[in-house]
């Protein structure tokens, strides 16, 4: 008789700490709302993952995985001085985490990139070994947007790894292999052209420092 | 028959209680008197109302009809019946009790459980007491200790002491060593008596034991709710 | 020697899971309560400083659901019915009106944002009214445009960010294809403008091909009397008026709704807590029965054994409540994100102000619901009869 109503009161407890704790962890997320997001996450990813049936968005910052010496180190392989405009240390990346079933399947990550006339969202999926499934220009704007954001200039870029870039210099122009021979769609769009070659090239050092190598070079 | 000497004075004291339909006589006009400095111990089969007895002595009891004197004063008797309040007013001033089950603080030490009394009640000096009942009865070497740390004759003899802390003219003592094997009962005793002679404390006592009821200097036995001196 | 602080203290101390489990609960009500409280007084405040950031206090527009316009304005978006530029001049005449600017909002469509397209906001301002309204806005680099018809943009910051521009670059107004010239990036605000791409007035009626406007700012005289002119700008034909204390109480009244939700979870979680207080104090004092009574065998008074178990009552809410205020201080912006969440709008800044007279505001209400909850166990210990609770085994 006597241990009943402490046994009720702990129940209640009991009810209310995972209630609470769901509400703080509810909230957390929210932290990553800056940077680049897709649009409609829910509609975009199956279209760009075509087999995947679920998502989960973590956020990665430079900060986090390594500090000012790897941020050194991804601006010296990206040969540029700035990551981005506004994009301090510390932003957070949104990483879309792929899921087929129970098996995480690949990624899907976008970057901001200056470009002529504003700025270009350049996102891109990828299998579990880095390699380009889809590549999507969420946003652009200029006269060449709607020549680059084209699904067949997109496919010239299917089947890319990070490793096309060793002999391929975006900020030139210069190189060999396959990228110096996708066709610039806008050929009066040069600023735009490069500019997403470097936001791809950008995409792909950094998902290579967050995720494939684990931020070692 | 007012005399000085006389501290506890009990007049014809009847305790009834109530099972049921059924009244019980625990206590059936008891009359008698305790001195200052007395050692009185209460022997009987169980139910002969000993305790009760010594319970109305020691004024946590109301009786059902009957006097009671306290140092000349009427506690209890016809047309006066003390409340609640006025009985802890006449505790603390003249009684000390002492239990079969020590009934210490558990999440006290030694020293805090001595205390305890005068965090309610201080008679002046009585600080000093503590430390001074610690050395008397042998345990102030467990002084820092807590109650689940020391014997059951260690606990009775903190028990003692708390009792004695407030310096109480009389110790009633209920079975004090129903919970202890005979050889620490012969202490406990032992210690009652050092108390009783060095002190001139007057004792009240409850047992069951002959051996410690011989240490007292009188000697009552308790049938069916009367006394008989023995 | 030892106080009856002490004893109770040590009393509560002898069953440690009990006596965490009851502060928990406390702790967290305690925790929502202040947080509660904090929003009650944060929103109102982060909502002052938003509307005082609007840089005027009436709006005039062609007319159309006052709702939607209201929420159209506080969030940058599209305009949606023109007036004419002339009424501007009539409005500033008045007596109260100390300074007046004509706003164009114009939305394009832009098909390259996004899988389907999506719409671009610009703010058409008069460079030479405009700017003075909003003395505070600072540039992060740049300034305003040099002329009223320049074809130049001032960016918020947010805006700024996701286009990746810097002064002296170019950016192109979509569906109309007109290049513009960045001239100052804003700083962060924490408002609505830094996401607004600023155009000179007459630029962004010249690529929006009209003449009209679709807003008029209007600040008043410092003490005017707003609400008469409300009422006498109500008079002119096809506007609706939008003052920022009407904005602001339909705003507060939608919030209401949602406080008062918020507020009963809090007095449940209060009662919770205390039913707990209650039981984990009177199952003590059932426990310790026979120990209350050896206490008043050695002379403590009813009152003292009321206090003992009282303040057992007061250390466990006192406790509790402190760890609670203080969380609930620390996990501030967690809460705020949360709260953002859930409301329909939310301004920028701080939403939820834990202050130290708040704080000890809700440490009162707590402790004296305690003690309240405390009062039927104190009273039970208190008149419990020494020889009854001895003799209880």
């Amino acid at each position: 008789m006597r241990r009943k109503p402490h046994d009720t009161r702990i129940g209640m407890l009991l009810a209310l700490v995972p209630a609470l704790l769901l509400v703080v962890l509810a909230a957390l997320p929210a932290f990553g709302a800056v940077g680049c997001d897709l649009n409609d996450a829910d509609r975009d990813v199956p279209r760009l993952f075509p087999g995947a049936t679920r998502y989960q968005s973590i956020y990665v910052s430079i900060q986090k995985k390594g500090g000012a010496a790897l941020q050194h180190r991804i601006e010296g392989r990206l040969g540029e001085r700035h990551l981005a405009l506004y994009a301090p240390i510390d932003v957070p990346y949104t990483i879309y985490e792929i899921y087929s079933g129970p098996k995480k399947v690949g990624y899907i990550h976008g970057v901001n990139q200056k470009g002529q006339f504003g700025g270009i969202q350049v996102f891109i999926a990828q299998d579990l070994s880095g390699k380009v499934k889809t590549f999507y220009i969420q946003k652009m704007t200029g006269p060449a947007a709607a020549k680059m954001r084209d699904p067949r200039f997109a496919k010239h870029f299917v089947g890319v790894t990070l490793k096309d870039f060793d002999s391929y210099d975006p900020i030139t122009g210069k190189g060999t292999g396959r990228l110096a021979h996708v066709p610039n769609p806008a050929p009066e769009m040069e600023t735009d052209f490069f500019g997403v070659l470097r936001g791809l090239k950008k995409n792909l050092v950094l998902m290579d420092a967050f995720i494939f190598s684990g931020g070692n070079p | 028959m007012a005399d000085t000497d006389i501290t506890l004075d009990a007049r014809g004291l009847s305790r009834a209680y109530r099972r049921g339909s059924e009244e019980i006589l625990a206590l059936d006009g008891v009359t008698l008197s305790i001195k200052r400095g007395e050692f009185v111990s209460f022997m009987g089969p169980s139910g002969s109302g000993k305790t009760t007895l010594v319970n109305l002595l020691g004024c946590l009891d109301n009786p059902s009809a009957g006097e009671l004197h306290l140092a000349g004063k009427k506690i209890f008797g016809e047309g006066k019946r003390l409340s609640e309040r006025e009985l802890t007013v006449v505790r603390r001033e003249v009684f000390g009790y002492i239990f079969q089950n020590f009934y210490l603080v558990p999440s006290l030490t030694v020293r805090e459980n001595v205390a305890v009394p005068l965090a309610f009640y201080r008679k002046p000096g009585a600080e000093a007491e503590v430390d001074r009942l610690l050395k008397l009865l042998g345990i102030e070497h467990r002084a820092n200790h807590l109650p689940r740390e020391i014997s059951g004759g260690e606990m009775q003899r903190v028990a003692i002491a708390r009792a004695l802390v407030n310096r109480p003219e009389i110790l009633l003592a209920d079975e004090p060593t129903g919970n202890l094997d005979s050889r620490r009962s012969t202490e406990i005793g032992e210690v009652l008596q050092e108390l009783n002679r060095s002190s001139g404390l007057t004792i009240v006592m409850v047992t069951h034991d002959p051996g410690l009821a011989k240490l007292g200097g009188r000697h009552i036995e308790m049938r069916d709710g009367r006394a008989y001196e023995g | 020697m030892i106080s009856k602080f002490q004893i109770a203290y040590k009393s509560l101390l002898r069953k440690k899971v009990r006596t965490l489990l009851t502060v928990v609960g406390i702790t967290l009500s305690s925790l929502v309560l202040v947080s509660l409280f904090g929003f009650n007084q944060g929103y109102e405040k982060a909502l002052n400083h938003d509307i005082d950031n609007m840089g005027y206090q009436i709006m005039v527009m062609a007319k159309g659901c006052p709702y939607e316009a209201a929420t159209l304005m506080l969030q940058g978006g599209k305009g949606l019915r023109y007036m004419d530029p002339g009424m501007v001049r009539d409005i500033a005449k008045r007596p109260e009106v100390q300074a007046t600017t004509p706003i164009l909002m114009q939305a394009f469509f832009d098909p390259n944002k996004g899988e389907s397209g999506g719409i671009a906001g610009y703010f058409g301002v008069d460079p030479s009214s405009y700017p003075a309204m909003k003395p505070f806005l600072r540039f992060r680099k740049g300034s305003w445009f040099v002329s009223d018809t320049a074809r130049e943009v001032v960016m918020g910051y947010e805006a700024a960010e996701l286009e990746q521009r810097e002064v002296g670059d170019m950016t192109m107004v979509p569906e109309k294809n007109v290049p513009l010239k960045v001239v100052g990036i804003l700083e962060r605000t924490g408002t609505q403008d830094d996401g607004t791409i600023f155009v000179p007035l007459k630029t962004l009626q010249q690529i929006a091909g009209t003449d009209k406007i679709t807003t008029i700012g209007i600040k008043a005289k410092k003490d005017a009397d707003l609400v008469r002119l409300e009422n006498e700008l109500y008079q002119l034909p096809d506007v609706q008026v939008v003052s920022f204390s009407q904005v602001k109480q339909t705003i507060m009244k939608l919030i209401g709704t949602a406080r008062v939700m918020v507020l009963s979870i809090a007095l449940i979680a209060v009662f919770i807590a205390m039913v707990g207080v209650a039981n984990t104090v009177l199952m003590s004092v059932y426990e310790r029965k026979q120990e209350i009574g050896i206490l008043k065998t050695m002379g403590a008074m009813p009152h003292d054994i009321f206090v003992l178990v009282w303040t057992e009552t007061l250390m466990l809410c006192a406790g509790g409540s402190v760890v609670g205020i203080m969380a609930a201080m620390l996990c501030n912006g967690i809460t705020d994100l949360f709260i953002r969440r859930l409301l329909p709008y939310a301004p920028s800044g701080g939403l939820v102000a834990i202050d130290f007279r708040l704080a000890l505001y809700t440490l009162g209400i707590i402790l004296v619901v305690g003690l309240l909850s405390g009062l039927y166990p104190a009273w039970q210990a208190g008149r419990m009869r020494p020889l009854e609770s001895i003799r209880s085994e």
